[in-house]
């Protein structure tokens, strides 16, 4: 079933399909499924085997159908304190993160596109060279405890208010809108925090959509900050951090029972479900939110061809 | 309420008049300002340096606590005195006390703070300002005061349980430091008080833009100098002989010996050569392959039934949102002991299989190569299709016309349009060759593919955070940082001279 504009080449023109371009199609189309086989097969067979019997699993007779269905092995997740906690700091961390992110990205993104700002261009500047350089990680984890941000939950959150990236997109944005809706209103008296709210803001609430959705991946993906800054607090541990943990663990059954609650499903769930259930339950938001993430892939692209 | 006309005017004017009808003590009101914000900005920095911090009265409270922390926490002041509590060598009521006064000195910069932020207005506004900026640096002599009365309790105390050796008190000069701050800020409002006193107030409070734009814009500017330009200031540890946890003393500088030591150590070179080898070998690989997201959107644009191609481009790319934590729990899924490939080998022989080939230390460099392409070259080639889709269409008419093949237009048409995208990308890659990151390292590594998979992100991390040895590790982030941006310079003025173009 092609659709209209697909066909690129062949507007127009009568196409003979010769042997040549058959034995063509047939390779391309191969190598494109068997690529795009491996990329879902591994999370449905994650998948299939968290919601299929354990003894089957263990047995190794879970391959491709997931059989003997049931949601017992994400029930006994549940019942796992230390996981919760991860869940409520990652999603804590994800929203309280992403939102500040963006209101400060656009507002940031606005106001350097004034050009009577006092040193508009040293402001300026400064914000977009942290792009291409930074410090290291050792300086950076000693300011941070300088800060006093290790073992605190705000290591997840202040470092990553000001992010230049986002700023220069929104500020691209911005200046794309008609400097007239912005005169108009500032002939009507208003002010710049007024324009601002008014004006800017709902105007760039696509790419304020995309760095939103982009800034949320990357919160919740995101691992070295917990694996570095709050490396004492487990109760501040993130999902990602916690999966790194029993992924390395799970090998060792009795690591995993002395590390408290564990111990009570350990006995009645096998290691490799453990390691597939909590995967699962760490990739389920994204795969959830991809969807609407596709819209703003093109937006997005222009993450890596932005210009400063 | 004013007529709009009204506002847009009285915006217009104070412009105009602060150019026209300036006098001779509001100019030097002007300089004191100076003085006065700098003052602020010292005080805002004393807040959190923790070898300024005035209420480490004691050596027993912690060396990485800041004056700030002692205000917002009190638990953290208290740390180390679990047992002189317990004892009542000290009342804990002196340190209650202790927390309110660094809180109030907080409160007196943030008051100071909103001072100096509206001295930035007109003459309305400035007089105004010099209430705020009494208050703050009144209430933080009082602070300070407060503090040393803090002081002389716990020497009380502690001399009173004959304990003075256990409490250590202390009395930080930092203390005098404050006082001068304070005193200095306190007689700049005074004089700046008189100079203004004549000087006629506009009718409202009021700033030119620029420094109200400056003022909205100062909070991010302050946020990005914290986390981004402030840890330039750990340089400082790379010349020190510093052990995680210790203050930094005059006595422990070494100059560059760490430096020096990346060339002389054995081990630490043996080290280097090592990392240097795997970084540069494993970002080589992928500049080598650079080309195959560009070569993926070629071939996906060949594909001509549109929902394949959507299927094809939405399925590829999802693995590029995922962490690379999942992406070893996926590696670990399909390739471990009892994964899916040894699963379907033993279903299918009816023997036994169980490699665990993520354990193995061969081709590591090429597995790492692998995972990094099934990660993004879906989304990497994203770019790609979208400047494929913007190619005009009667190039490939032509072509046609005279007789050009499928892979001549591809190769002739098409990969041309792509070049200036691809080549910006790959002088990104090439500026970027020392960062690999470590995530995908740390994660993939394991004892036996240690030595392959130590990557020069990574050999920091566990250099500095695991073995502790953070001059060493900062030295190597020195010159990494130093490389990199000389890399960047390089691809930016070889695409400069090339294309006419910069690339960042």
């Amino acid at each position: 079933m092609a659709k209209k504009n697909n066909d690129k080449g062949s507007t127009g023109m009568v196409e003979k399909t010769t042997t040549g371009d058959i034995i063509f199609s047939v390779i391309n189309y191969t190598f494109f499924a068997i690529f795009t086989l491996s990329c879902i097969f591994p999370f449905y067979y994650i998948f299939i085997n968290t919601i299929s019997d354990q003894s089957l699993v263990t047995s190794g007779q879970i391959t491709v159908i997931p059989r003997g269905i049931t949601i017992a092995n994400y029930i006994s997740m549940g019942k796992v304190n230390d996981l919760w906690t991860s869940v409520i700091v990652t999603v804590l961390r994800t929203v309280l993160g992403t939102a500040l992110m963006v209101v400060v990205s656009s507002l940031a993104g606005y106001l350097v596109t004034k050009k009577e700002m006092w040193h508009r261009q040293i402001w300026y500047r400064m914000l977009v060279v942290t792009m291409y350089f930074n410090a290291g990680l050792i300086p950076w984890y000693l300011n941070m405890s300088m800060l006093g941000l290790t073992n605190t939950f705000a290591a997840y959150i202040i470092p990553g208010i000001v992010a230049p990236y986002n700023i220069i997109l929104v500020k691209t944005y911005v200046e794309s809108i008609p400097a007239e809706i912005e005169e108009s209103a500032f002939m009507d008296g208003a002010s710049y925090w007024t324009i601002y709210r008014k004006i800017i803001w709902p105007l760039s609430k696509p790419i304020l959509a995309t760095i939103a959705i982009f800034g949320a991946v990357g919160q919740w993906n995101s691992f070295q900050d917990s694996l570095i800054l709050n490396a004492n607090s487990p109760q501040l541990y993130t999902l990602q951090h916690r999966l790194y943990i029993y992924l390395n663990q799970c090998s060792n059954i009795g690591a995993l029972a002395s590390s408290g609650d564990v111990s009570t499903i350990a006995n009645s769930l096998n290691t490799k479900i453990i390691q597939y259930t909590i995967s699962m339950v760490t990739i389920i938001p994204i795969l959830c939110v991809y969807p609407f993430m596709q819209r703003y892939f093109e937006k997005g692209l222009m993450l890596g061809a932005v210009k400063g | 309420m004013p007529s709009k006309t009204d506002i847009f005017e009285s915006k217009k004017k104070p412009a105009v008049k602060t150019v026209t009808e300036r006098t001779v003590s509001q100019k030097t009101a002007d300089i004191i300002y100076i003085l006065l914000r700098v003052g602020i900005i010292a005080n805002v920095i004393l807040l959190f340096f923790p070898s300024f911090n005035p209420a480490r009265l004691s050596e027993m409270i912690g060396r990485n606590l800041s004056l700030f922390s002692c205000g917002v926490s009190y638990d953290s002041i208290v740390a180390n005195f679990g047992r002189a509590l317990r004892q009542e060598w000290i009342r804990e009521a002196t340190f209650h006390r202790l927390n309110v006064y660094c809180f109030m000195v907080i409160i007196a910069v943030v008051i100071s703070i909103v001072g100096g932020c509206m001295s930035l207005g007109n003459v309305k506004m400035k007089k105004a300002g010099l209430i705020p900026t009494a208050v703050g640096n009144i209430l933080e002599i009082i602070a300070i005061v407060l503090i040393r009365t803090c002081y002389e309790e716990i020497v009380s105390d502690a001399r009173a349980a004959s304990k003075l050796d256990k409490v250590l008190p202390q009395y930080p000069l930092i203390n005098y430091v404050y006082y001068v701050i304070a005193g200095i800020g306190l007689l700049c409002a005074a004089a700046v008080f008189v100079l203004l006193l004549k000087v006629k107030s506009e009718e409202r409070f009021e700033m030119e833009p620029k420094y109200h734009l400056f003022l909205m814009m100062l909070p991010i500017i302050a946020l990005s100098f914290v986390f981004s330009y402030l840890p330039l200031y750990g340089w400082r540890y790379a010349f020190f002989d510093y052990k995680a946890g210790e203050t930094l003393t005059a006595d422990k500088f070494v100059g560059f010996k760490y430096f020096t030591q990346l060339f002389n150590n054995a081990q630490t070179r043996r080290d280097i050569v090592t990392v240097l080898k795997n970084t540069l070998g494993m970002s080589s690989l992928g500049i080598f392959t650079s080309w195959v997201p560009m070569a993926f959107a070629i071939f996906l644009a060949e594909i001509k039934n549109g929902k394949f191609r959507r299927f094809v481009q939405t399925f590829t790319t999802i693995p590029n949102f995922i962490s690379w934590v999942i992406v070893y729990a996926i590696a670990i899924a399909i390739f471990s002991t009892d994964g899916f490939i040894n699963t379907m080998l033993t279903n299918i022989t009816g023997t036994a299989h169980s490699t665990n080939y993520l354990m193995s230390s061969s081709h590591a460099w090429l597995k790492m190569l692998a995972w990094g392409m099934w990660k993004g070259v879906g989304w990497s080639a994203i770019i790609y299709v979208a400047s494929i889709s913007g190619i005009d269409q009667g190039l490939y008419e032509a072509a046609t016309v005279d007789g050009a093949g499928r892979f001549s237009k591809m190769w002739y048409i098409t990969v041309p349009e792509l070049m200036p995208t691809f080549f910006v990308l790959l002088l990104m890659s090439v500026a970027n060759i020392l960062s690999n990151g470590m995530e995908q390292y740390l994660v993939f590594s394991n004892p036996q593919n240690k030595e392959a998979m130590q990557v020069l992100d990574l050999y920091v991390y566990n250099l500095g955070i695991g073995s502790g040895l953070i001059p060493l590790s900062t030295v190597i982030g020195m010159v990494k940082s130093f490389v990199s941006v000389v890399l960047l310079f390089g691809a930016n003025s070889f695409s400069k001279a090339v294309r006419g173009e910069s690339i960042v």
